[in-house]
């Protein structure tokens, strides 16, 4: 099983193979981790991702058919989920609905003490934080995840021409976000 | 070799992922070019900051505790739907239906239709709906799959359903795996939106007195 290729574990799975599936997260689930973790800042917004990633992945490899490899197709999927948390959050701190969510609370709220961060850290985060969507996506795809342009055109389902400058945009803004607080300090 | 170019491939230069060739068209540009010279000093110190961080990573005991919770999530989605209520339902549908409205009427194409026109275009588009398509549109709009034209339009109709309250009824029946209808409904609207049009999503809300 270990040694299947993804698209022969999306197809068993289609046949019913509920193993397979079990398969595809643990091969993934360190990934999707850290793509979430990477736009939400914080491990326990992370790991709702996470979650709500698979169970997703799980009804919708259903509809799964290969058209683009599995792991674009998931990736698209994470990346779609924390965008949708971090615009959700920005609608409820909008309409302030929080009230009728039980779990409703802030990305970037309090760090557990596990995942304490240092100024510099949360300087950081907070420059990419800040990004356009897009540039947001696109760095964190390059920078952390060390995919090739053409690997993000097709989680981002965008074409492979403006990624470069995208990328080199956020690496700007980052640094400058960063030097100016040192500045102000 | 322009320097826009060059400017782009400064950041992969910095951190290793360039072929050979780019390589060396990139070290021989800046020998001659101050203002990438700066760029590339610049970049540099945002690099090193970023590699800096230590990102507290999590032990592999939680690695192993996702499969279990996904699966146990899984198993219990049939009864989640009426996890927040029907009270809760009821107070957040309306503004679910609002920002579908607005989220439909930013998507429409400008082309001088008036806001009646395309309130009509709107309820002739659901008139002949069937629940199993808006079914399938929200789920696939949901998974972050593009939806075919007539998936566009079955989409559209859940603003309908929405307001009959068809499609809280559907939504129980096909029991869609969601946890939280309202939210879900919020979500499958503004997922295909970028940062700009939520703005425009909630300055149309705001002109429009909804909130
Ligand atoms: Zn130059």
């Amino acid at each position: 099983m270990t040694d299947s290729n993804d698209l022969e574990l999306v197809e068993l799975f289609q046949k019913g193979n509920e193993t397979s599936f079990n398969e595809l997260v643990r091969r993934y689930q360190e990934k999707v981790y850290w793509i979430a973790r990477r736009f939400v800042n914080d491990h326990d917004h992370a790991d709702d991702i996470v979650q709500e990633v698979f169970v997703k992945v799980y009804s919708a490899l259903k509809l799964f058919r290969g058209e683009s490899g599995f792991y674009t197709w998931l990736y698209r999927v994470t990346v779609n989920i924390a965008l949708n948390v971090l615009r959700k959050q920005r609608i409820r701190d909008f309409i302030r609905i929080d009230e009728f969510f039980e779990t409703a609370d802030d990305v970037n709220d309090q760090p557990d003490a596990i995942f304490e961060k240092d100024e510099q850290q949360k300087l950081i985060e907070e420059a990419i934080s800040k990004l356009p969507e897009k540039q947001k996506a696109v760095f964190i795809l390059r920078y952390h995840e060390e995919l090739s342009y053409e690997e993000i055109a097709l989680i981002l389902k965008t074409s492979v021409g403006g990624l470069k400058a995208n990328y080199f945009h956020a690496a700007k803004k980052i640094g400058e976000y960063v030097s100016r607080a040192h500045r102000t300090y | 070799m322009h320097t826009e170019h060059i400017k782009y491939d400064l950041m992969d230069y910095i951190t290793n992922r360039l072929s050979e060739q780019e390589r060396i068209r990139v070290e021989q540009h800046l020998r001659k070019c101050s203002d990438c010279n700066n760029q590339y000093i610049e970049l540099l110190a945002t690099d090193i900051a970023l590699k800096k961080n230590h990102d507290k990573v999590p032990t592999s005991i939680y690695y192993s505790t996702i499969l279990p919770r996904v699966r146990e999530r899984l198993g219990s989605h049939q009864q989640s739907i009426w996890h927040y209520g029907y009270g809760a339902a009821k107070i957040v549908l309306p503004i679910a239906v609002s920002v579908f409205l607005a989220v439909f009427l930013i998507r429409m194409p400008k082309e001088s239709l008036s806001e009646a026109e395309q309130t009509e275009k709107l309820h002739q588009a659901v008139k002949d709906l069937n629940e199993d398509e808006v079914v399938q549109a929200v789920e696939r709009e949901y998974a972050g799959l593009s939806l075919s034209p007539n998936q566009e339009v079955a989409a559209v109709g859940v603003a309908e359903h929405l307001q009959s309250g068809r499609f809280l009824k559907s939504a129980i029946s096909k029991q869609i795996e969601n946890e939280e209808v309202a939210d879900m409904d919020i979500e499958a609207m503004i997922s295909d939106l970028d940062g700009e049009q939520v703005d425009q999503v909630l300055s149309g809300l705001s002109e429009r007195n909804i909130l």
